[in-house]
């Protein structure tokens, strides 16, 4: 094929319309095997607007799906559109789409500044709207101040923002983050979030994924489930968390007097056993998580209990994938 | 984003200028581009010191006709007692005791008496040559059939004849013609173009032409598919093909002014201190201009050739080994037998074809010259700097002149580059980026 040599990007040229009427991404039927092994199999969705959180375990085919999606990989069996346009065979829907790849990997050598604008003028934009289009996406993370520092010497947080920075380069209507919170401190993971939601707000579709329940709860409540390469769920975190809250749960208190704390919650209806992993510390079992954090707090301003911590380790990613697995269903 | 009138500048300046410009940033900040191309340099460099140091030292003439000896030892030298009728053998016969007394000559004006140049006259398969430079031939006391002893009817010359049999070519000299060359002319001048030839081709189009895409333009892609960088490029609406085409003219961008810059340093130096008339040879820049050019060529196929191999698979260099090792051997071919057929199916066969073009053009008499050289077989010096002259040199192959050889090379090159870059974006196209 011969190179663009009108260099305007194909997104901008009556050579590619974005098909409006077609959803931002579509997957029908879509697998992805290496050999006997299925990293991704029989996916089907459409996502069109606001923010959807995919969340799964590492190696649940979260980054294999997004690869797919960019036309990096090809896939084995099934269709994907990209606002109606297969990506593996035509790049020219990337016009619209921003990607932020998992890699660490990053060109350390350059400014953030640098980089955005470089790879800019790869959406057809002349240096000059580059470098202002560089300005806008730099400020809109929140690196305009180190914008001149060489990301060599950026912390993993920064990174992140840069790489996101990158994505957003001309105003794209599908963003995808590939695990963007991963290893940042607890400062670049709000400010993180924040961007994400704010371009949730800004009506785009954003897709982003993570392998923990807390980080997507925060920013957005419609997931997509990923385990083992099969899709367990698609729909809104809450439905999914009611179902959730009826199973059996653990919740563990550090306080104070563990003991006066068992007296006065083993009363309690949905309290069907306590126990005392040590001195300090109290754990009860409920199958109403719910109602038991309604009540929980009162009880324990009423009675004058000092108390350190309340955990729910079964409140995680692991806990619902064993919920869902286990013939549960949503 | 306003829109304003799309010049080519504003319409260049947009993908393939940002892909080009940021590989060249890439390369200039790792420690291996500067490796490779330091490496390039001492090793060309090495070449250069010894044919400075050759230049430099010059040759040590031999007196072939053994003239200036004085085998009797009355302090005139033979020949300076042939000039003048006495015996060389008898040290009572000398020209001192002729009237008026003649004073000895140094030994050294005997040495090389008798140089001979290169200019020729006649048809393809008789020529003739050489001058009598120190008039032994042209004395007035011999006859025009002594002084035309190889009977071709020109005086006091050289014919260089082809035998229409064999095919070979043989020389026969009139009597006292040529008959004590300047060796160390002859050596210096044979010396410094077979160095101009053999760094041109080994050194310039072979060396750094092959070796400098084979450890520069492998990784182009590959590295950049391994580290998962690519995803930033490949993330924007751009064919894979052009993210390939313009990673090897961010590449060309890096070796061909580096070239360039070699080139120019060699044709000044060998330009000044190679054995010249003048102060400079300028006879020899279209050679340099036609070696950088060739070199250029063949970087830009072979990056093209190693850039594909490199997407193909991880161990990209695997595969171009066996390629470097097949133009090595080309390389060798093409100067024995630049019209081999075989040699059609390798890069380094048409780039050296530009070389041998421009050598044809710029030097017209070298194949008289080297002819000549290897014809006076006693005469050592002048019998192995031929040798080494006519190893480096080859007739451009295809049979035509050297103008119409240089741009069929040069188009088969081009050819070449595009099928490869078709092919190299093909396969970029059909791979799988984790």
């Amino acid at each position: 094929m011969m190179p663009d040599f009108d260099q305007q990007g194909k997104g901008q040229t009556k050579a590619w319309q974005p098909d409006l009427s077609a959803p931002a991404v579509l997957l029908e039927g879509v697998s992805k095997s290496y050999g006997r092994i299925f990293a991704l199999s029989n996916i089907t969705m459409a996502l069109n607007g606001g923010v959807t959180g995919i969340l799964g375990m590492n190696g649940a085919g979260k980054s294999t799906m997004f690869k797919l999606l960019m036309g990096k990989l090809k896939p084995s069996q099934g269709k994907i559109r990209l606002f109606g346009t297969d990506p593996w065979k035509n790049p020219a829907p990337y016009a619209r789409v921003g990607f932020v790849p998992e890699h660490e990997k990053m060109y350390d050598w350059m400014t953030a500044h640098q980089f955005v604008s470089t790879f800019a003028r790869l959406n057809g934009l002349t240096r000059a709207e580059a470098m202002l289009e560089a300005d806008r996406v730099l400020n809109f993370v929140g690196l305009a101040d180190v914008a001149h520092k060489k990301i060599g010497q950026y912390s993993k947080g920064m990174r992140q923002r840069a790489k996101i920075a990158h994505a957003l380069v001309n105003d794209p209507e599908l963003i995808i983050l590939d695990e963007p919170l991963q290893g940042c401190d607890p400062l670049a993971r709000t400010t993180i979030m924040n961007v994400i939601r704010e371009l949730g707000r800004m009506g785009r579709t954003v897709i982003v994924s993570s392998h923990i329940l807390q980080e997507i709860e925060r920013i957005t409540e419609q997931i997509v489930i990923l385990h083992n390469g099969r899709l367990l769920a698609l729909g809104n975190l809450h439905a999914i968390r009611d179902k959730l809250d009826q199973i059996p749960h653990r919740i563990t208190i550090e306080a104070e007097d563990a003991k006066a704390l068992a007296k006065d919650v083993i009363d309690m209806d949905e309290v069907y056993g306590i126990s005392f992993p040590d001195m300090k510390n109290l754990s009860i079992q409920t199958h109403n998580l719910g109602a038991i954090h309604s009540k929980l707090p009162a009880a324990i301003v009423e009675n004058g209990h000092r108390i350190h911590t309340i955990d729910n380790p079964d409140d995680d990613l692991a806990s619902i994938l064993g919920y869902l697995t286990s013939g549960g269903g949503i | 984003m306003e829109s304003r009138p799309n010049t080519i500048y504003r319409a260049l300046d947009r993908k393939a200028a940002a892909i080009t410009e940021f590989t060249m940033r890439q390369y200039r900040t790792k420690a291996s581009t500067w490796v490779v191309l330091g490496v390039g340099l001492v090793a060309i460099s090495l070449v250069l010191l010894i044919y400075i140091d050759v230049m430099a030292t010059g040759f040590e003439s031999v007196d072939n006709d053994r003239d200036s000896e004085d085998p009797d030892n009355d302090g005139y030298p033979t020949g300076q007692e042939i000039k003048y009728g006495t015996d060389p053998y008898m040290d009572n016969s000398h020209p001192g005791l002729l009237t008026p007394s003649i004073e000895p000559e140094p030994a050294s004006n005997y040495i090389d008496e008798d140089g001979f140049d290169i200019t020729i006259s006649g048809g393809a398969d008789e020529q003739s040559t050489g001058y009598d430079d120190d008039g032994d031939c042209r004395d007035a006391d011999r006859t025009n059939s002594q002084k035309d002893s190889n009977d071709n009817n020109i005086i006091c010359d050289i014919l260089i004849e082809r035998d229409r049999f064999s095919g070979d070519w043989y020389a026969e000299a009139d009597n006292y013609v040529d008959e004590d060359p300047d060796d160390a002319a002859y050596a210096a001048e044979a010396s410094h173009m077979a160095f101009v030839l053999g760094i041109g081709k080994m050194g310039f189009v072979l060396l750094l032409g092959m070796f400098l895409p084979l450890f520069l333009a492998t990784g182009l892609i590959r590295e950049e598919m391994n580290d998962g960088t690519m995803h930033f490029m490949l993330s924007k609406p751009i064919a894979r093909t052009e993210v390939f085409l313009y990673r090897i003219l961010g590449y060309l961008g890096i070796v061909w002014p580096y070239f360039i810059g070699l080139g120019i340093i060699f044709a000044l130096i060998s330009g000044f201190i190679g054995p010249s008339d003048g102060f400079f040879r300028f006879q020899d820049l279209a050679v340099w201009l036609a070696i950088v050019f060739a070199t250029m060529m063949a970087s830009f196929v072979y990056g093209m050739l190693f850039c594909a191999l490199g997407t193909m698979w991880r161990f990209g260099i695997v595969l171009a080994i066996p390629f470097a090792a097949w133009e090595l051997g080309m390389c060798i071919v093409s100067m024995g037998a630049p019209d081999a057929p075989i040699l059609r199916f390798s890069v380094v066969g048409w780039a050296l074809m530009i070389v041998d073009a421009a050598a044809l053009m710029a030097w017209p008499n070298i194949d008289i010259f080297i002819l000549q050289g290897q014809l006076m077989g006693d005469f050592g010096l002048i019998h192995s700097t031929s040798l080494a002259l006519d190893f480096f040199h080859s007739e451009p192959g295809v049979g035509t002149s050297g103008l119409i050889s240089a741009v069929i090379a040069t188009v088969v090159l081009l050819v070449q580059g595009a099928v490869l870059w078709f092919i190299g974006g093909a396969i970029f196209k059909g791979k799988e980026i984790e």
